[in-house]
């Protein structure tokens, strides 16, 4: 026990706040040091590796390029990232760590900052996974090492960055692992083939469709050449409002205040 | 040590804390008693800062708790033992409050081996832990960063009695050393053994507070005894102007057992059992928080009284 123990006061002279680097570090390793957590990340990297291979044999020769393939392996792992992090906020609930992590700092928007620090982190690590498996897919299906511009910032950078805010918004949102892991699937599959659907019968919905759906404003992002200019930024400042802005706002209110149980 | 100050916490039109004020002194154990849902984990979460409160204060040595840096090297805390995430291990649970605090890996190893919980154990998933284990490894978490605040809610539930003679000496020795230990429990005996000081509440409410002695103190006498002859005792002691009723094959009578014995003695009745008859920390209890009992006051209880 410390020598100030028989104090009435607590001397908390010599004890420095928790550093957000160590508090970051340790939401890292929370999302990767559970049964789940390393199960879901190996099976995904299995996953997309499987999904390469398969392309690396059955591309069309002139698109087994290291760029196009790591649009294979960066789709796989992306699509499924989110849900990382969608784990790392609603464990906390879920399986009531939160207890504990919101007792050994109290103050929730610095583990909150930590928790989309160390998002970002395990984001980064996964392009590097992805490029790895690329590399693979590339030797095997004997392509160019060429990569465009825009498939490292585009298909990499911002699809990445607008996944991991996606999931953690959910996760927020919802504070519940199977709800937001629904919740997500049905953000990210159904709603655009409905999109779909309803945009192929009714041309007034298909030119409004961009902007109020996020998944279609990204979709055109990505079939354009080069950063997104005119009406395509403007739908996808207001559809991203919509989905990922308000919800990240209001997910965060709601953990700021909620009594983990 | 810890102030608790006017604390009030309702929900909605329920009341879960009323204005409730205590202190739980360094160098003492202080138990915190009252039936489920008395409002002990509601008073405690408020503590930690896990709960707001509707109004009054809690500190923690002078301070509120979220202005106390790291925590976790000044108070120890445990809510719910089995709060923690089940796919993970034991040992990576200790980990990860150890890297958060800042202290080296060896702790989690000293606090495993404090505990009792063995490294084939330590390694395996609280999916599989009994409540004990989980018990057990709640409280080595509370004592990893060393505090000298220890806040445990039921930190005796699912143990087994070595077990609970073990916490109960572990807690001792803290509070010995000059720690704060508050302990909540809704099991009298469990905590009349260990607490120093005891806050009784009910309903949101604090019912009583004090040392067993002091509780205790204002209850008359009474004692009960079985001799060879309870008849010709039972004569005496009426004559004498004490009021003697039958009971259990003895007799219950209202004044302290020397002048029981006197009167044996005066009476030449050979006495075979002799003892205080005065109800117990659990009568008190149970007649204190009566109202707020779910199930009215259990007539066995107040037999068994002079037993506790």
């Amino acid at each position: 026990m410390s020598a100030n123990a028989t104090s009435e006061v607590l001397d908390v002279s010599g004890t420095p706040r928790v550093p957000f680097s160590r508090l970051v570090s340790v939401e890292v390793r929370k999302a990767l040091d559970t049964r789940a957590g390393r199960w879901f990340s190996g099976s995904i990297v299995l996953l997309s590796l499987a999904v390469v291979v398969i392309y690396a044999f059955a591309a069309p020769e002139g698109s087994r390029d290291f760029g196009d393939v790591i649009t294979v392996s960066g789709g796989v792992l992306g699509y499924f990232l989110p849900i990382l992090l969608i784990l790392m906020v609603t464990s906390e609930w879920s399986q009531r760590t939160g207890l504990t992590t919101f007792t050994l700092e109290p103050h929730r928007g610095r583990v909150v900052g930590a928790k989309l620090c160390g998002g970002l982190i395990l984001g980064a690590g996964l392009i590097l996974v992805a490029m790895g498996v690329a590399a693979i897919g590339t030797l095997l299906g004997g392509g160019a090492w060429s990569i465009t511009a825009d498939v490292l910032v585009k298909g990499s950078l911002v699809a990445n960055l607008i996944g991991i805010l996606t999931g953690f918004a959910i996760g927020m949102l919802l504070m519940n692992s199977p709800a937001a892991i629904v919740t997500y699937f049905i953000y990210s599959l159904v709603l655009p083939i409905a999109v779909n659907v309803l945009s192929a019968f009714q041309e007034w919905f298909a030119d409004l469709a961009p902007w109020i759906e996020f998944n279609t404003a990204q979709g055109l992002m990505f079939q354009d050449e080069g950063a997104p200019g005119g009406t395509l930024l403007a739908q996808l400042l207001v559809s991203g409002t919509i989905w990922l802005v308000v919800p990240f706002v209001l997910g965060l209110l709601r953990l700021l205040r909620a009594e983990p149980k | 040590m810890i102030t608790v100050d006017h604390l009030t916490k309702t929900y909605g039109g329920f009341t879960a804390v009323d204005d409730v004020s205590f202190t739980a002194q360094h160098g003492r154990v202080t138990g915190f008693l009252g039936p489920n849902g008395a409002g002990k984990t509601t008073t405690m979460r408020i503590m930690v800062g896990l709960t707001p409160a509707t109004s009054g204060s809690v500190r923690i040595g002078g301070r509120d708790y979220r202005d106390i840096p790291n925590p976790g090297l000044h108070v120890g805390v445990l809510l719910d033992a089995s709060a923690q995430h089940a796919g993970r291990t034991g040992r990576e649970v200790l980990m990860i409050g150890a890297k958060t605090m800042g202290l080296p890996d060896s702790r989690v190893d000293e606090m495993l081996e404090l505990v009792s919980l063995t490294p084939a154990e330590s390694k395996r998933r609280v999916r599989n832990y009994s409540l004990g284990m989980r018990q057990r490894l709640g409280i080595a978490h509370a004592l990893l960063g060393d505090p000298s605040v220890l806040i445990l809610d039921e930190p005796a539930n699912g143990l087994d009695p070595a077990g609970i003679r073990w916490m109960r000496r572990l807690l001792k020795s803290y509070a010995d050393q000059g720690g704060t230990v508050l302990l909540s429990s809704h099991l009298l005996n469990e905590v009349e053994l260990i607490a120093d000081e005891m806050i009784l509440i009910g309903r949101g409410t604090i019912v009583a507070s004090g040392t067993k002695e002091s509780l205790l103190s204002g209850q008359a006498s009474s004692t009960l005894v079985h001799s060879e002859d309870n008849d010709a005792l039972g004569r005496h002691l009426t004559a004498a102007g004490h009021a003697v009723a039958v009971e259990a094959g003895g007799l219950r009578v209202d004044c302290d057992s020397p002048t029981v014995g006197r009167a044996a003695l005066e009476a030449q009745v050979v006495l075979t059992e002799l003892r205080s008859g005065a109800a117990g920390l659990e009568d008190l209890f149970l007649a204190l928080t009566e109202d707020t009992q779910r199930e009215g006051r259990p007539a066995a209880a107040t037999a068994q009284g002079g037993t506790a």
